[in-house]
């Protein structure tokens, strides 16, 4: 039984994906799925290939009288007068498929090419809803290669609707967060083929897989430590891996020269627009390293990631029971995930704006449902935990589920949510 | 092989289908939904607005206000016709509706629908807004 629902798990997964996105925009629970974030990873695409100019002027004068509207984050960089997107352009790259498909069929079918027609929005919105399948289909080769069964399904099902990852894949899947799950998630995959054997195929692979970690979030370059760490459990680890990155130097050259070369992109984008390679796209905002919101992002109402899926903190105690292939991934993953939440906490608005959850954290769900795996293991071998264990996941993922409804159907707060708004809209759906 | 067959006669069937299909009267795109009292309702466009009328229609009235001047001249809006420029209305004084009629272009199409787009050469505020449209009324 659990065999067939593993092996079934992404289809089903898609079929109720599929099902909430009707629902989402059939029901007009939301604006076309290019909105607010949305808007300027996708701008890039009808500025680049509808209107052939990449400094996003003729798209502005298009669909917006000559001057983005402030929720795009797209702003005019004071020294060139140029316009200078927040966002970069890795999800864009990753949708060129879809909006190749959604220009011919809005051609075929006579509606606008300016980007924004109905196949425009809803092929955005339906490649975040792919990407987040695929994300799952690696997890799910991922975790069978090195856990049972029912182990893999009871993670498939937590890490799925147990945290905020199925509204980023449905609900908000034109954003970033689907984008980087499954490119996180692949990059474990490929870490662990290339240690076993780095053949060309692999390498360039994950050359790729880290260009596009990098251009879909920039920060999201402190997991490509996963590599050099992978398998490291103590200094010796360290120092063996050390030895074999050095007698792989020309592969790791290469693929460093091959990311790099994927990257020049972006970074000729920000020199066209402000004059120099590397900028802070966002302007005035940034990170506040001084003062970070740590007891925020991982514990308050407003958005703690534990507070608003709480199976999460299983994967915590994973960490600590994690065994065999796994346990070679807990240093890295403690290294990435502390500085990872510590770059969340000390953004200038450590809540990412309107969320459900915290969706900083939506992005490493891959790389945590290994420790979710490695508890549920150890609680698999353990007969006394398993029925309580199951029934506390099963009422925090039905609670999970209850909620990305509640903020569905715009009942419950889209950020600064206070203790006395939760209490007094707990499991209400009207 | 037979999939293959299959799924190819499945792709022209769609494709066939999806060239003029009857809804497509109904979908527009850059409009915020209906608002106002019912003997003037209107919808918001954005910067660029599309909508699709009856290919029969020889005539359509378009009810146009700009609400927000502005700067350096007045709001226009330029309307085109399946990507072919019809006209170029400007409203002068921003509180008033003003209603333009235009003719539209008998040239042969096999589609059901032809494609207005209104082109604002400005927007306002955070949510975008270009002019109020009006029901459209055809002739």
């Amino acid at each position: 039984m659990s065999r067939t629902l593993v092996r079934h798990f992404v289809a089903l997964a898609g079929i109720a994906a599929l099902a909430g996105y009707t629902a989402v925009y059939g029901l007009h629970l939301a604006d076309p799925p290019v909105r607010s974030d949305g808007f300027s990873y996708y701008v890039y695409l009808p500025s680049w290939f509808l209107y052939g100019d990449p400094t996003l002027n003729a798209v502005a004068d298009d669909c917006c009288g000559g001057t983005f509207p402030e929720y795009t984050a797209i702003t005019r960089w004071p020294a060139t007068g140029r316009w200078v997107n927040a966002h970069p352009i890795g999800v864009a790259v990753q949708m060129i498929p879809f909006f190749a498909a959604a220009t011919a069929l809005s051609w075929w079918s006579n509606l606008a090419r300016d980007g924004f027609s109905f196949y425009h929005e809803h092929f955005a919105g339906l490649s975040g809803l792919a990407y987040f399948l695929a994300g799952l289909v690696v997890l799910r080769w991922l975790l069978r290669k090195h856990f049972g069964d029912e182990v893999v399904l009871a993670t498939l099902v937590t890490i799925t609707w147990g945290t905020n990852l199925f509204h980023y894949g449905v609900y908000d899947s034109a954003y970033s967060h689907a984008f980087s799950f499954f490119l996180i998630t692949t990059l474990v995959a490929l870490t662990e083929c290339w240690w076993t054997d780095p053949a060309w195929r692999v390498s360039l692979a994950l050359s790729v897989v880290a260009a596009l970690m990098v251009l879909t979030r920039h920060p999201n370059a402190i997991f490509l430590m996963l590599v050099p760490l992978y398998g490291v459990t103590s200094w010796d680890a360290l120092r063996r891996n050390i030895d074999r990155l050095w007698e792989r130097r020309a592969t790791v050259g290469g693929m460093i020269a091959m990311t790099a070369l994927c990257v020049t992109p972006q970074l000729a984008i920000y020199k066209q627009a402000t004059g120099r390679w590397f900028v802070s796209s966002y302007g005035t905002m940034g990170f506040t390293f001084g003062s970070p919101h740590l007891a925020g992002v991982l514990f308050s109402v407003q958005k703690g990631i534990f507070f608003w899926s709480p199976v999460l903190a299983l994967a915590v105690a994973g960490l600590f029971v994690a065994r065999g292939w796994a346990r070679g991934l807990v240093t890295a993953t403690v290294l990435i995930m502390a500085l990872d939440t510590y770059l969340i906490a000390s953004w200038s608005d450590w809540q990412f704006g309107g969320s459900y959850s915290h969706r900083g954290f939506t992005d490493s769900l891959g790389l945590l449902a290994i420790f979710l795996a490695s508890f549920f293991a150890w609680v698999a071998e353990r007969p006394r935990l398993v029925q309580p264990v199951a029934t506390i996941v099963g009422a925090a993922v039905l609670l999970s589920v209850a909620q990305m409804i509640q903020y569905w159907l715009g009942i419950l707060p889209i950020a600064n949510t206070t203790w006395g708004q939760y209490n007094e809209l707990f499991l209400r759906f009207r | 092989m037979r999939r293959l067959l299959v799924v190819a006669i499945l792709l022209v069937a769609a494709a066939i289908y999806l060239r003029d299909p009857p809804w497509i009267g109904g979908m527009t795109s850059g409009l915020r939904g209906w608002e106002g009292p019912p003997e003037m309702r209107f919808r918001w466009t954005s910067g660029h607005a599309s909508l699709f009328v009856p290919r029969d229609a020889t005539t359509m009235t378009l009810p146009l206000k700009a609400v927000f001047p502005a700067s350096g001249g007045p709001v226009s809006v330029a309307i085109s016709v399946d990507d072919r420029w019809l006209a170029t209305v400007e409203l002068p004084d921003p509180s008033a509706w003003v209603r333009h009629t235009l003719p539209l272009p008998r040239r042969a199409t096999s589609r059901r629908f032809r494609r207005i787009d209104l082109r604002v050469n400005r927007t306002i505020g955070p949510f975008n807004l270009g002019v109020q449209l009006g029901e459209i009324a055809l002739h």
